[in-house]
Parts: structure tokens; C-alpha cells; sequence
């Protein structure tokens, strides 16, 4: 500690997840912030811990045709379809203006076929700006791929493996809600040679129009996500947290800092902010400052010491 | 937020001063939600109606709004003095699209075809204001199902009236105007070679659907003012998808949510 006595220092925001080593612990989620960059002038970028861009496959994709949202008490349905510009576009274009930003660029990566996972994998292994991929194996929009890797530990574990071979980036697996025991799909993972858990993904629902008596997404199901889900994701994260050897980076409706203390107590790493990105692009930066401010006013010294302890004896 | 203005039921007109706000281009739109409230989640959209700057280099946005559920009913509750978010200006408005297809700055000749459906007409206010105060004459045309719905047919008077041309309006149920469908006296002027250059629209999905219907058969350009449900606004969820013609998908928020008529898959 470099402050002077009878002055509290800054509280050490830092933190440690696998092989990455974050700023804070305040990343954005895939799906919910672009690709970074084209939200600069609504975000202050250099705050942020990390973050994750939105889900990337070979080719581009056009995503599904609308009603692609539906708004739901503390929360809304979305089934975007992984509408983005291509693995290539997104390296040649978007790459170059986020690498020398202070945080950390994780790559979304998403494919129907373990084939295109390893191809994607190969496809950003020799870039320096990205600190990591994380695997897609959880979308509930798409007719098929990702979500099948995420629901089969076996398979999962395959296609984690083979990813392993095709990049030294340290891996992500982005864990799916919608299986009775996640902590099953995070060993396999981690049996596949992940480095790295994130939990969860959205939670598979619907909505009805009740003048039009018909579902409201084209789609019919679609994936919730907001403050609707936070203790389901909470209880998720602990119970990975606990039985996995890996770590965790806490995901579900996280727009307080009592959400993100929460997460860390639970035995997050860290923690992704997603939908309330949308009520207010500046949330994350905000809870940087907040995090800051509370952990000083608690006389808290580090992020790092709050990792887990809600799961530790009294 | 300065004041909310009741207007007859179940519209209202709110106005906010926003700190730091670039004036909003014709057809842009802001996100607001109402004072801290955690319900509705998501924010509204809506297009800036009028817009003031005043001395201090704050803008005072006027919003047109009609409370179809939660999100606006929270927005006509806001009290004079609270604080709301608001976001904005977003989108692509009528000024950086009409201006490349005919002109409304003074530059062009010819004349325009407002035709707006209820609370639509929100979307069509700078707009009209834009051109009265470049010369260029345009007609407004006003339609809704009823006489409260055409709320501000007074200020599109004055407005359509100072550009040198007029206001039509109709209801449907006769307690306003003509009796009938919007389309219809749109369709008569046209006929009658009015030589509309450019026609605007703002409403209902039928009515925007209907005017690029007759501005293709009479082979008038233009452009609509669309509306999808947002997430938020500003180009990050992806959610407001437009499908176009060409079978790809355009996001409300960002390539709109003004676009060409003849773009759209309606």
C-alpha cells in the first residue's frame, strides 16, 4: 500500500480470472454493447474491466426477421438471431480502433458446426488485441448449433478440446441456464481444456400478444435476460463456483453495486453487464465508479478479497 | 422536465429541458423513461415534436406522446421539476434523406405531401416547421379515428397555412373533417396534379404501407418516419429490425427510423 498514513488508499479494483488479468471487474456482455467501438461517444471505453463483443460467426449473419424484442416485467425477451458483420470484417475493421483501449477484448464466437468454432478460433489466434475468446454454446435463437454444444457435456467437452488445439488464447465457455445442473456442462468444459467459465447465458422464454393472440416474437421463444433473473443466474454462479474448478465471470442482470458485490460474494471473478446497457449505455462505467466508492466507504481493500466469501463457513 | 401539458385524452405534450443536447434533425428521436422508476424496464422512444434553445445553451424538447401502456403512462405521471433520462438526438431523421431526394432546405422546387395517422403526426413536427421556415409549401394531410385524435391540427394549420399551402383532415368516424381515410383526399390532390415532389409520412403501419402504395403508383419519391418496438435506441441490442425490400433487415434506431418509401417491405 502506497498511501499515506491516516489516508485510506484506493481501494485495489483489480482482479484475476484464469490467465486474464482485468482493471475491474466491470466487463460488457456479448450482444448488449456492438463491437465496442461504435458506442465511444455514448461510453467512456477506457473505464471499463473488459469487454465482450457481440457474438461473431465465418460468415455475416442477418439475424431473424422482427418482432425481435419483447419488454417484460423487470426484463425483456430478445431473439436477435446473431445478426453480425463476420469474424473477418470484425478483424480487419473493428479490431484496430479497440486494441490499444484499456480494456480487455473478448471475442464472442459462435458456429453451427464444431468445424467453425476451431475455424473461428484459428481465425483470431494470431491477433494481440484479443485477450480471449469466449465460446457461444448457449444461444437459444438459433434453429441449431451453439445451443446443441452447450446442453451435452460430452459434446461439449469435444468441442472445447478442439478449440484447445487451434488457439494458446485463454478460453471462455459461456454456460447455458436452461439445464437442470449447469456445474455438469463447467466440468466438462473444464475437462475440454476451458480456462475460464461465464454464467449465464438468457433463459429461454416467451411472450403472448394477447390482442393478436399470437406470440409476440417471430421466433416464438426468445432469451430473457434483466433484472428478472438475477437470483436464478446468482444461484447458478455460486453453485458453478463452488463444484468447478475454473473460474466464473457472473452474467444476469447485473445494474447495481449491490448486483455486482453480490455476483463477487457468490464467487464470481468478475462480472458482465448486458441489458441495462440498454436503459442506460453508461451503466458499466457507472458501476466502476461505484464499486470504487463503496468498497472505500466499507473499508474494503480489494475486489479480491470478496471473491466467493458468501460461500465460505462464517 | 418543465411541464406536462394535458392534452385532450389520452394525449399529452411534455416538456424537458435537457442539459447538453444537440437540436434534433427532423424526424430524430430521444429515449425517456420516467423518474426513477424501475417499471417500465426499457426506455420510449420518442420523436422530438419541437424543440427551443434557450439562453443558457440548454434545449427544451417538446415530446407529443399518447399513453398506449406503461412506459407512457409513467411519462404523463412525471411532475413538473423531476428529473428524467433522456437520451438523445437518435436516428436518422427526414433532413439527411428528403435532402438528397428533392430537397426541402430551398435549394429544390416542387412541393411536399405530409400525411401523418394520429399521434404519427409527432413525427412529421420539425419537419413541417423546417419547411414552412424554408418556403417550401407543403399540404398536411391529418387523419385518426376520431376528432381528438387529430390533437395538434391547429399548429399544422398555421404551419401548412405560412408555407402557402393547406390542412386536410379526416376521421373515420365523421366528428372531424371528412369522413374517410387519409388516403383518400391524398390520392385526389395527387390526381388533380398538385405536383407534390415529395411526400413525408408518420402513422400507423397501414397508413405508411398505403402511402408508399400511391406515391409509387404516381411516381412521387419519399419517406416514412417507422416505428418498431427498441431496446434501446442507440444501435446496441439489435432488436428494432425493419425489413426491407431487398430482403435484408435495417435497424429502426440507426439507418433509421426515417426511410425511402420504396425501400421498405411494407
Amino acid at each position: 500500500m502506497s498511501g499515506d498514513a491516516g489516508r485510506p488508499s484506493s481501494p485495489d479494483l483489480s482482479t484475476r480470472v484464469g490467465p486474464l488479468r482485468l482493471e475491474n471487474p466491470i466487463l460488457t456482455a456479448s450482444g448488449t454493447f456492438g463491437y465496442g467501438l461504435e458506442f465511444a461517444e455514448r461510453a467512456d471505453l477506457h473505464r471499463l474491466g473488459g469487454l465482450v463483443t457481440k457474438g461473431l460467426s465465418l460468415e455475416p449473419l442477418a439475424g431473424n426477421p422482427p418482432v425481435r424484442i419483447a419488454e417484460t416485467r423487470g426484463g425483456m425477451l430478445n431473439s436477435i438471431g446473431l445478426q453480425n458483420i463476420g469474424v473477418d470484417r470484425f478483424l480487419s475493421d473493428v479490431l484496430p480502433g479497440l486494441k490499444d483501449l484499456p480494456p480487455k477484448v473478448i471475442v464472442n464466437l459462435f458456429g453451427y458446426a464444431r468445424d467453425e468454432y476451431v475455424r473461428l478460433a484459428e481465425r483470431v489466434d494470431p491477433y494481440e488485441g484479443v485477450a480471449a475468446v469466449e465460446l457461444n454454446v448457449s444461444c437459444p435463437n438459433v434453429s441449431k448449433g451453439g445451443i446443441e454444444f452447450g446442453h451435452d457435456p460430452d459434446i461439449l467437452a469435444g468441442l472445447v478440446r478442439r478449440v484447445r488445439s487451434a488457439t494458446g488464447k485463454p478460453i471462455v465457455v459461456k454456460l447455458s441456464p436452461n439445464v437442470t445442473s449447469p456445474q455438469d456442462l463447467g466440468r466438462a468444459a473444464k475437462d475440454g481444456g476451458a480456462d475460464i467459465l461465464s454464467a449465464v447465458n438468457t433463459f429461454v422464454g416467451m411472450a403472448i400478444d394477447t390482442a393478436t393472440m399470437r406470440p409476440v416474437l417471430s421466433t416464438v421463444r426468445g432469451g430473457l435476460s434483466g433484472p428478472a433473473i438475477k437470483p436464478l443466474a446468482l444461484r447458478i454462479v455460486f453453485d458453478v463456483a463452488r463444484e468447478v474448478d475454473l473460474p466464473v465471470i457472473g452474467i444476469g442482470g447485473i445494474e447495481t453495486v449491490d448486483d455486482v458485490l453480490e455476483f463477487l460474494l457468490a464467487g464470481a471473478s468478475a462480472v458482465q453487464v448486458g441489458t441495462a446497457l440498454f436503459r442506460d449505455p453508461r451503466t458499466a462505467e457507472r458501476l466502476v465508479d461505484g464499486l470504487r466508492e463503496r468498497l472505500r466507504a466499507e473499508g474494503l481493500l480489494s475486489v479480491a478479497s470478496l471473491i466467493g466469501r458468501a460461500a465460505r463457513p462464517e | 422536465m418543465l411541464d406536462v401539458q394535458p392534452l385532450p385524452l389520452p394525449y399529452f405534450l411534455l416538456r424537458v429541458r435537457v442539459a447538453a443536447m444537440e437540436p434534433a434533425e427532423p424526424g430524430q428521436f430521444v429515449m425517456v423513461a420516467g423518474a426513477n422508476r424501475p417499471e417500465p424496464y426499457l426506455r420510449r422512444a420518442f420523436s422530438v415534436y419541437d424543440q427551443e434553445a434557450a439562453a443558457d445553451g440548454s434545449l427544451v424538447v417538446s415530446l407529443l406522446g399518447k399513453v398506449v401502456g406503461r412506459g407512457t403512462e409513467a411519462l404523463a405521471a412525471c411532475l413538473p421539476g423531476e428529473r428524467i433520462p433522456v437520451l438523445g438526438p437518435l436516428g436518422t431523421g427526414f433532413h439527411s434523406v428528403a435532402a438528397r431526394i428533392s430537397g426541402y432546405d430551398g435549394s429544390g422546387s416542387g412541393r411536399a405531401a405530409l400525411v401523418a395517422g394520429g399521434i404519427g403526426s409527432a413525427g412529421l413536427g420539425l419537419l413541417a416547421q423546417a419547411l414552412a421556415r424554408a418556403g417550401r409549401s407543403f399540404d398536411f394531410f391529418y387523419g385518426g379515428r376520431s376528432a381528438e385524435d387529430l390533437v395538434e391540427a391547429e399548429t399544422f394549420r398555421r404551419l401548412s397555412e405560412r408555407s402557402g399551402g393547406r390542412l386536410m383532415t379526416t376521421t373515420e368516424d365523421g366528428s372531424a373533417g371528412e369522413r374517410g381515410l387519409i388516403t383518400t383526399p391524398l390520392e385526389a390532390e395527387i390526381r388533380a396534379g398538385t405536383g407534390y415532389t415529395t411526400v413525408c409520412t408518420c402513422g400507423p403501419h397501414g397508413l405508411m404501407a398505403a402511402v408508399a402504395g400511391i406515391a409509387a403508383a404516381s411516381g412521387v419519391a419519399g419517406e416514412a418516419a417507422t416505428e418498431t418496438p427498441m431496446g434501446c435506441g442507440y444501435g446496441a441490442c439489435l432488436g428494432c429490425a425493419v425489413t426491407l425490400k431487398n430482403g435484408g433487415y435495417a435497424l429502426c434506431c440507426r439507418q433509421g427510423p426515417v426511410f425511402r418509401l420504396d425501400e421498405v417491405a411494407w
